[in-house]
Parts: structure tokens; sequence; C-alpha cells
């Protein structure tokens, strides 16, 4: 191996040192917080922040505040959930899954990556499935 | 490539700086860093740069390349290196103007913007697949106009470094005379915001001059909270996907595009559909633009 193929190397593994360092000192300074979606308007405000022009004639919020059902007008249904110490957001539709197990539903949009969620909507979990199930969930 | 390179100088201080700005969130508002998002921006930097020294030599050779035709004979006198730093400045504004307009550079781009954090690790968030985007082509025309290619290397590497002080929200206004010329904190802020006033707005690197001459100036407003990212969040921190996923999303369009859409979802604006099933920034902002002036005449 040349000198500089070596120098490079060196850098690539001192970097990856840096990064694992520099993650570990972020968990360790408590950084990232625990946000919850607090009430209702926390959750219309994330909506609107997700998507402009959604505007939420009904919701429900997970009994913990890590996520959030809500439809607007249109009949349009938006998943919220947790991400980090954010929110991320998708619209429901035909091709999202549904799962009722008393008080919990899990849902998923049909995007790998964003995965699926499961809510505690306690009472009204029956309610959201089945009108999720009208979206073909 | 050329010996001295100052980026590799510049590494230590960014580590520094984000330390302290982590002790500083951990002060004022510990949700402004999460650990696993700083992960996956410090990886994408790391990995950009590993990406970087692969396809260097072929970006090096048509640099050199382009040199050998040029039109002028600048040379190496004081005041190249201003105009070279200069006018690659221009020459980064047209290409990060681009990179958001066209889907093509966007999906290399839009790594830089996938964190929903603004701080001093999300500049590190730097792509993998510039080559692939051909985003090289921006600083031929300095080659072609006569700049050395070391200097414009050079220009290139500081260009970059002063980028990544002001992605912080630590730092308020700068005063209002650097304001007036310069890229700050605050107009970044605009930048990497997903609010639909401030979309597709200051793609300035260092002077925010071009975006005041052509048109893409917007102001921080004090009224409005900013919320940082993408239109669509990808709510994931998976590294790949981070990378990958837009050229993931033009491959899945193109394929089932009709014919005649193909190329356009490849070279129209992000959020573009040939059916108007989705949005793109302009869009967003008008329906943003109706709302206010609806609720304004209520």
């Amino acid at each position: 191996m040349n000198q500089a193929l070596i120098t490079q190397l060196l850098q690539l593994g001192g970097s990856i040192i840096a990064i694992l360092l520099l993650w570990l000192l972020a968990a360790k300074l408590g950084l990232g917080g625990d946000v919850r979606i607090r009430d209702e308007n926390h959750a219309r405000t994330l909506a609107e922040d997700a998507l402009c022009g959604f505007v939420p004639v009904d919701l429900v919020i997970d009994r913990a505040g890590m996520g959030a059902l809500l439809r607007d007008v249109a009949g349009r249904v938006m998943l919220l959930r947790r991400h980090g110490a954010h929110f991320a957001a998708r619209l429901l539709d035909g091709h999202s899954f549904a799962r009722l197990d008393r008080n919990f539903l899990t849902i998923a949009n049909g995007e790998k990556r964003f995965g699926a969620f499961t809510l505690d909507l306690g009472d009204k979990a029956q309610v959201w499935a089945s009108s999720l199930r009208r979206l073909g969930a | 490539m050329p010996e001295f390179s100052p980026v590799d100088y510049a590494v230590p201080g960014f580590i520094l700086l984000i330390i302290i700005e982590m002790v500083w969130a951990r002060r004022r508002t510990p949700e402004k860093y999460e650990p696993r998002d700083t992960l996956t921006s410090l990886a994408l930097g790391t990995g950009s740069t590993a990406a970087g020294a692969l396809t260097g030599g072929f970006i090096l050779a048509l640099l050199f390349w382009a040199y050998q035709h040029r039109l002028f004979d600048i040379g190496w006198a004081w005041w190249a290196w201003a105009l070279c730093f200069v006018l690659d400045d221009l020459a980064y504004y047209w290409f990060h103007r681009m990179a958001h307009r066209v889907r093509w550079f966007w999906a290399s781009h839009v790594n830089h913007h996938s964190s929903q954090h603004y701080n001093l690790s999300t500049a590190l968030r730097q792509t993998w697949t510039g080559f692939i985007a051909v985003s090289f082509i921006f600083r031929l025309p300095l080659a072609l106009a006569g700049f050395p290619t070391a200097m414009i290397l050079t220009c290139g590497a500081f260009n970059l470094i002063y980028q990544f002080w002001f992605h912080t929200e630590a730092i308020d206004r700068m005063p209002r005379w650097f304001e007036a010329v310069m890229n700050t904190p605050s107009h970044h802020r605009v930048h990497h915001a997903t609010n639909p006033v401030y979309l597709d707005r200051n793609y300035a690197g260092v002077f925010i001059i071009w975006d005041k001459m052509f048109g893409t100036f917007q102001p921080e407003l004090g009224s409005e909270r900013i919320r940082y990212g993408i239109v669509k969040q990808l709510g994931s921190f998976n590294l790949l996907w981070s990378v990958f996923h837009e050229w993931i999303g033009i491959a899945q369009d193109v394929w089932r595009a009709p014919w005649r859409h193909k190329f356009s979802y490849m070279w129209r604006e992000p959020g573009w559909s040939h059916d108007g099933s989705r949005d793109t920034s302009d869009a967003i902002r008008a329906r943003w633009a109706g709302r206010q002036s609806a609720s304004g005449s209520e």
C-alpha cells in the first residue's frame, strides 16, 4: 500500500472513532429530550407543520403522547408519530395496514423505512380502526 | 490533488465547536440535538469524504482538461485569488439553486436537508452521490476561464469551511453590515426551513448578495417558528436510506411513469408529478399564500 492510501485509511478510522465519541457524548449529555404531543392544539400544529393546509376536524392522541391520528374535512387521515426529538407524518391510504388489539392500533403506511407504529388510543381505538378500514387499510 | 487541504486542518475545529454547541444545547434546549440524528449526520460527512476520495481523481482530471483549453492566462496574482473566491461562490450559488430546483441534483443534495435538526452536526451532513449528480460541472467554467485548478479547489475548500459555522441556532443575528453582505446563521436557517414562506430561498454559500441580486432572498421573520428538514420528513435515521432515498424515488417514478413523462421525473423540480398528485415547493407556497390572504380578508 502506498503512503497516501495509508494516510487516507488512518483519517477514515480517526473520523469513525470521533463520530462514535460525539454520539456517546450526545447521549451522555441527555440530548434529545423526551418530546410528547401535549394536547389537541399541539397535534393540530404538528399536522399543519407537516402538511400545509391540513386542518383536522377530528383527532385522537396516543395516551402516552407518542403519536396521533387526525382526519380533515376531505376525509384524509394523517398519522403523526414521534421521530427522535421531532415528529414525522404520513397521509394514510389504501396501501396502509392497520391492526387492532384491544386499545392498541398498529398502523403501517407501506413505507418500510417509516415503519409500523402502535398507538394506545384507549376506548377510541375501535372507532378509528373502523374508519381506517374505510380507507382500505 | 493539491497537497494542502484546508478542510483537513479545519476538522478538529469542527469537532470542538460541535462539543461546545452540545454543551450549550444541554443547558438551553436538549431537543436541539438528538444522538441518532447526530450519528447519521456525522456518518454522512465521513462517507462523503470517502466518496470524494474515490471520485476526486476524475474531477481533478476534468478540471485540468478544462484549464488546458482556458480562455485567459490568469495566473497566481493576489487579485486572482480574490476574484476566484468570489466567482467560485457565484458558481456555488447556481449549483445550489439547481440542487433545489432539479430533482436529479436534489437527489444528491437532499442528504444535507433531511435532518429535522439545525445544528453544527447538520453542516457535516454531506452527500455521497455528488459525482452521480454531476454537480462538479458548475466549477468547470472557472477552469475554462483560466483560474488554476489548485486555486479553484483551495477557494472551494475555504468556501466549504465558511459554511460550517452558520449551521446553528446558538447565534441569533450578526451585526447589520455583516448580515447585509455575508451568509449568516439567520439567513441559512431560512434556507433549511420547511415553512412555506421560506421554501427554496437563500441559496448563498458565503455572500448573501447573490440571493439579493437574483431574487431569492428571504429574511428570517420573527413571527415564524422555524421547522427544519424536508417537506416529506424521512422519519428514519437509517444511514443508507438517508443517502439513497431520493435516487430510489426517481427510479421508481421513472419506472412507473408513462414514456413521455419519464425524463421529467429526473429534470423537473422536486415534487413534480405528471398527474399533479404531489406538491412542489411553488404549489405549497401558493397554497400557503392563498390561506394567508383568505384569513387576512376575514
